[in-house]
C-alpha cells in the first residue's frame, strides 16, 4: 500500500486537530490504516502547531523532510516555516492573507521542486460567512478541489458533516462549499 | 467489534483495561494527561467497574495504586516523566516490597522537550529503582505493552514501568477491539510486617529478592518475541548493526523499508531493563560495529560495554540533547554509513530550503496567555504594585507570565513558594528587605504548595503569594482540582476551598479578589505589601479567582465588552510590554495599536490599563 504523507500547520486555536481528524477519517473510511502525530500542551497556547498524518503501512508517525505529498497551512508564515517537508512534486494548500503567494524569493524553489501551490484567502472567506472558526473547513475545500486529491470531494464533505459539532456543522459545510467552488474556478 | 482513531494515550488506556486493570490513578502532565480521561471514557462505554481518580500529585497517585496492588488487584498510575521524580520515593521502596497483584507505572517522556523542564529518561529511573521497563515504539505497541506490563508485574510481583515517548502518547492510530470486561480479584491484604513495613534488616532480604527477580526477568527479556528481537541471518557477519528501542526503532524501521535496505540488521529492545544480556551478546557477535539509537539518554549504550564496537552518544555520533527526529536519525545513520565505507541511503529533501526559510525571517511564535486570560490581569497588577520584586513562579499556563515580566523563576512544582521563602531568608540574612511576589496556580498549590507554605510560615519568611485560581488545571487540558470538587469520572466529590487550606497553613492575611477588577486587585496588593512589611506581619496570600476563559467561556466573560483603540494611542508600547495580549497588535497602516477582532475575547480588561486612556469600550 502506497504511503501518503500529510503535514498540516497553523497556529494554536486554528483547528488543526479537526483538519487532521477529517483527513484521517477519509483514509480510514477507505480501509487505509492511518498513523498521525499531534501537538498538545504548552505549544497550543498560541504557538506554531504542526500535525503529521501518514496513511498506509508505516510504523512511525513523523513525516521526514522532503517526503510530504501534501502541506496544508492555515497561515502563510506557517507554510513557509514547514516548506522543507514537501517532497518534489508535492502540493501546498495555503490560507493566504492577501499578500501574493508565494513570495518572489520562494517561487524559484517551488518551481525547481515542481511543487504546486494553491492559495485562497479561506480565513477571510470564513469571516465573511460569519464563521471565523471555520477556516480549516475552507482549507479542506481547497484541498478537495485538487485534481490529485486522494479523496473524493463528496467523501471529504460527508466527513466534515459527520465530525463537526452540531452547532458548527452548517457553517463548516458552507465555508467548505464556497472555498471548494472558488478553488475549482482558479 | 468497535473501531476508533485513538490517541496513543487512548491506546494505553485500552491496553490497561484489556489487561484487567481495576484501579487507575493519575496527576495530569503533558504528554500523559489524556490517559486517565481515556480510561474514564472506556469505563463508561464498556460498562466497566474500574476505579479512577485524579490524585493531588504523582506520589499520592503511586501510593494509592500501590495499595491496590498489594491487595491482589491490578492497578496503574499515570504521570509525566518529571512527575515520576515526585513519586520516586514511593517507587524505590515499592520495588523492594513488591506486589501481590500488579502495578504498572506509566511515565511519559518528552524528548525535545516540548512541554517539560527536562529531557530526562524514565528508563534510567527504572534502572535506579531496579524495576523492569517497557518502551513502546508506536500506539499499537503501547496497547500490547500495557497488557504485557500488567502480566509481568503480576507474575514477578514487581512494579513495572511503561515508558511511552511523546510521539507515542500524542500519535494517533486506528484501533479495533472486541467487547471486554475487567474481572479482577477482590481486595485481600495479608498482613506481613516483615515485608509491608520492613525495617532495614528485612530490607536487605527484600533487596536480594528483588535482584533474583531481575535475573529471572532478564532471561525472559532474552526471548520476548516482538518486543526484544533481531533480524540476523544465521552465520552472517555484518559491518554494522543498529540497536534501537522506543520511537527511534519505528523511525529506523520505516527508513530502511523506504530505502529498501536489507543489509543492516536491527536489534529491537522494547524491554531494555533488566538488560537482555544474551540476546545483545548474540547480536554484537555478528556485527563489526553497532549504532545505538535511543531516547533520551544512554541506557542501552551503557549496557553494551564494548566501547570500541558501540557507536552512539558516548562516541559522539548521536546528539546528546533534543528529540531524535526522523531527519536527525537519517543524518546520523548516513554519517555512520559513510564513516564505515558503506553505501549511504538516498535521503530526500533539498538542503537549500533550510537556508531559504531562514532568510525569510519568519516571526518567532512564542506561546502566550490566551486573550481574556485572568492571569494576564493578575500579572499586570503585580508588576504595577511591586515593580522591583523578585517574581518566583511555578509550572502551569502562568509560567507564560514571563512575557509580561512577571516571572523570574520556574524550578519545579511547588517552588514558587519554596524559592520565595528561600530568597527571603537569603536576603534577610544580609539585612536586606527584598520584595518577593510568588505566583502559583490552584492545581499546583494542591499538588505541592502546602508543605512549602507551612515551612515558610513556620520559619518566618515574608512575601506576597498570589494564588492564580482559575478553577481548573488549564495547561494540561482542563482537569478538575480538589477545589472544584468534581472527580475524574465526573461525579461529585467534596470540594476543598483554597482559602481553608491556606488558613490551615497558618497564614493570617488571606484576601480573595477577581483579577479582572484591576483596581481592587491593586488596592489589595498594596495592603498585602504593607502586611509583609509590618512588624507583626508575615506572609500575605491573595487568591486571584476568575474562571479560565478556555474551560468556562461563558462564565469567564459574562458581559462582553468589545473594545477599540482611539487615536489617543501614540504607540508607546506599554500595553505590549506589560499586558501582552495577542489581540492588541501594532498596525503600521493606521499608525498605532489596534484590536484583532478575530481573537479578542471581549473581556474588556485592557480598558483599565492604557496610560493614555486610548483603549475604550467600542
Amino acid at each position: 500500500m502506497n504511503t501518503i504523507n500529510f503535514v498540516l500547520s497553523g497556529l494554536g486555536g486554528q483547528g488543526i486537530l479537526f483538519l487532521t481528524r477529517v483527513l484521517a477519517q477519509c483514509a480510514l473510511d477507505k480501509g487505509i490504516p492511518v498513523l498521525g502525530a499531534e501537538t498538545h500542551g504548552m505549544a497550543q497556547r498560541g504557538g506554531s502547531v504542526v500535525s503529521h498524518l501518514r496513511t498506509g503501512d508505516v510504523e512511525s508517525s513523523l513525516v521526514r523532510e522532503g517526503t510530504a505529498h501534501f502541506l496544508l497551512a492555515l497561515e502563510e508564515n506557517e507554510a513557509y516555516r514547514n516548506l522543507a517537508v514537501l517532497a518534489e512534486k508535492g502540493t501546498l494548500c495555503v490560507n493566504a492573507s492577501g499578500n501574493p503567494f508565494p513570495k518572489n524569493s520562494v517561487r524559484p524553489y517551488l518551481e525547481k521542486m515542481k511543487i504546486q501551490s494553491r492559495a485562497l484567502p479561506v480565513g477571510k472567506i470564513a469571516l465573511q460567512l460569519n464563521a471565523p472558526l471555520a477556516a480549516n473547513s475552507g482549507l479542506l475545500g481547497v484541498f478537495a478541489a485538487l485534481e490529485n486529491a486522494p479523496f473524493a470531494k463528496a467523501d471529504i464533505r460527508a466527513t466534515i458533516a459527520r465530525l463537526s459539532p452540531k452547532r458548527f456543522q452548517a457553517l463548516n459545510l458552507k465555508v467548505f462549499d464556497t472555498c471548494l467552488e472558488k478553488a475549482s474556478a482558479v | 467489534m468497535k473501531e476508533a482513531f485513538l490517541l496513543g494515550n487512548g491506546a494505553i488506556a485500552l491496553g490497561l483495561l484489556e489487561g484487567g486493570c481495576q484501579v487507575v490513578t493519575s496527576y495530569p502532565g503533558t504528554p500523559s494527561s489524556e490517559i486517565l480521561p481515556e480510561i474514564v471514557r472506556f469505563v463508561k462505554s464498556e460498562n466497566l467497574k474500574t476505579y479512577t481518580e485524579w490524585s493531588t500529585n504523582e506520589k499520592v497517585a503511586l501510593d494509592n495504586a500501590y495499595a491496590a496492588a498489594v491487595s491482589g488487584k491490578r492497578a496503574a498510575c499515570c504521570m509525566k516523566q518529571v512527575g515520576l521524580n515526585v513519586a520516586a520515593d514511593s517507587l524505590m521502596s515499592a520495588a523492594y516490597m513488591g506486589t501481590t497483584g500488579a502495578l504498572v507505572i506509566v511515565s511519559c517522556d518528552d524528548p525535545g522537550p516540548h512541554s517539560s523542564q527536562t529531557e530526562q529518561d524514565t528508563r534510567l529511573m527504572a534502572r535506579l529503582a531496579k524495576v523492569p521497563v517497557l518502551d513502546p515504539s508506536n500506539p499499537r505497541e503501547a496497547r500490547e505493552m500495557a497488557r504485557l506490563a500488567l502480566d509481568l508485574s503480576q507474575k514477578f510481583k514487581i512494579p513495572v514501568i511503561l515508558r511511552p515517548g511523546i510521539r507515542v502518547c500524542h500519535a494517533r492510530q486506528n484501533f479495533s477491539w472486541n467487547a471486554f470486561s475487567v474481572r479482577g480479584k477482590s481486595a485481600v491484604f495479608e498482613k506481613n510486617p516483615a515485608r509491608w513495613a520492613a525495617t532495614p534488616r528485612f530490607r536487605f532480604l527484600l533487596h536480594r529478592e528483588l535482584n533474583e527477580k531481575l535475573a529471572q526477568i532478564s532471561k525472559k527479556f532474552d526471548r520476548l518475541k516482538g518486543v526484544n528481537e533481531h533480524n540476523l541471518t544465521k552465520n552472517t557477519k555484518y559491518p554494522l548493526g543498529i540497536v534501537a528501542g522506543g520511537v527511534p526503532y519505528s523511525v529506523v524501521k520505516d527508513l530502511f523499508a523506504e530505502s529498501r535496505r536489507e543489509d543492516i540488521p536491527i536489534l529491537k529492545l522494547g524491554a531494555p531493563y533488566p538488560f537482555p544480556e544474551r540476546l545483545a551478546k548474540q547480536f554484537l557477535r555478528a556485527c563489526k560495529k553497532v549504532l545505538v539509537l535511543e531516547e533520551t539518554d544512554t541506557v542501552i549504550e551503557y549496557f553494551l560495554r564494548d566501547r570500541k564496537k558501540v557507536l552512539g552518544r558516548l562516541s559522539g555520533h548521536v546528539p546528546s540533547e533534543g528529540e531524535l527526529l526522523p531527519d536527525v536519525i537519517a543524518r546520523v545513520l548516513n554519517h555512520v554509513l559513510e564513516d564505515l565505507g558503506i553505501a549511504p541511503m538516498t535521503v530526500s529533501g533539498n538542503p537549500e530550503v533550510q537556508e531559504l526559510v531562514k532568510n525569510l525571517n519568519l516571526p518567532v511564535r512564542k506561546p502566550t496567555l490566551c486573550p481574556g486570560c485572568p492571569h494576564r490581569a493578575s500579572f499586570f497588577a503585580i508588576r504595577k504594585v511591586q515593580p522591583k520584586a523578585i517574581f518566583t513562579s511555578d509550572i502551569g499556563c502562568y509560567t507564560l507570565g514571563l512575557n509580561l515580566g512577571g516571572v523570574d523563576t520556574c524550578l519545579d512544582m511547588g517552588a514558587g513558594i519554596t524559592m520565595a521563602s528561600g530568597f527571603y531568608q537569603a536576603f534577610a540574612q544580609d539585612g536586606v528587605e527584598q520584595p518577593i511576589v510568588a505566583t502559583m496556580g490552584d492545581s499546583t498549590f494542591f499538588h505541592s504548595g502546602t508543605a512549602g507554605l507551612l515551612n515558610a510560615v513556620y520559619n518566618g519568611a515574608r512575601f506576597i503569594l498570589v494564588l492564580l485560581d482559575n478553577d481548573t488545571t488549564a495547561m494540561t487540558g482542563m482537569q478538575p482540582t480538589p477545589a472544584l470538587g468534581i472527580r475524574a469520572d465526573g461525579s461529585t466529590g467534596k470540594a476543598i476551598p483554597l482559602e481553608r487550606v491556606v488558613a490551615g497553613c497558618g497564614v493570617d492575611f488571606i484576601e480573595v479578589v477577581d483579577p479582572y477588577d484591576i483596581k481592587t486587585m491593586t488596592t489589595l496588593l498594596k495592603k498585602a505589601k504593607a502586611h509583609v512589611a509590618s512588624p507583626d506581619g508575615g506572609i500575605a496570600v491573595i487568591i486571584a479567582r476568575h474562571p479560565c476563559v478556555i474551560a468556562y467561556r461563558d462564565r469567564a466573560i459574562p458581559e462582553k465588552i468589545p473594545v477599540t483603540v482611539t487615536d489617543e494611542c501614540d504607540e508607546c508600547g506599554f500595553c505590549h510590554q506589560r499586558f501582552e495580549c495577542p489581540a492588541l497588535v501594532p498596525d503600521a497602516e493606521i499608525g498605532h495599536t489596534t484590536v484583532n477582532k478575530s481573537i479578542c475575547a471581549d473581556c474588556g480588561v485592557c480598558t483599565q490599563i492604557c496610560p493614555k486612556g486610548a483603549i475604550v469600550g467600542a
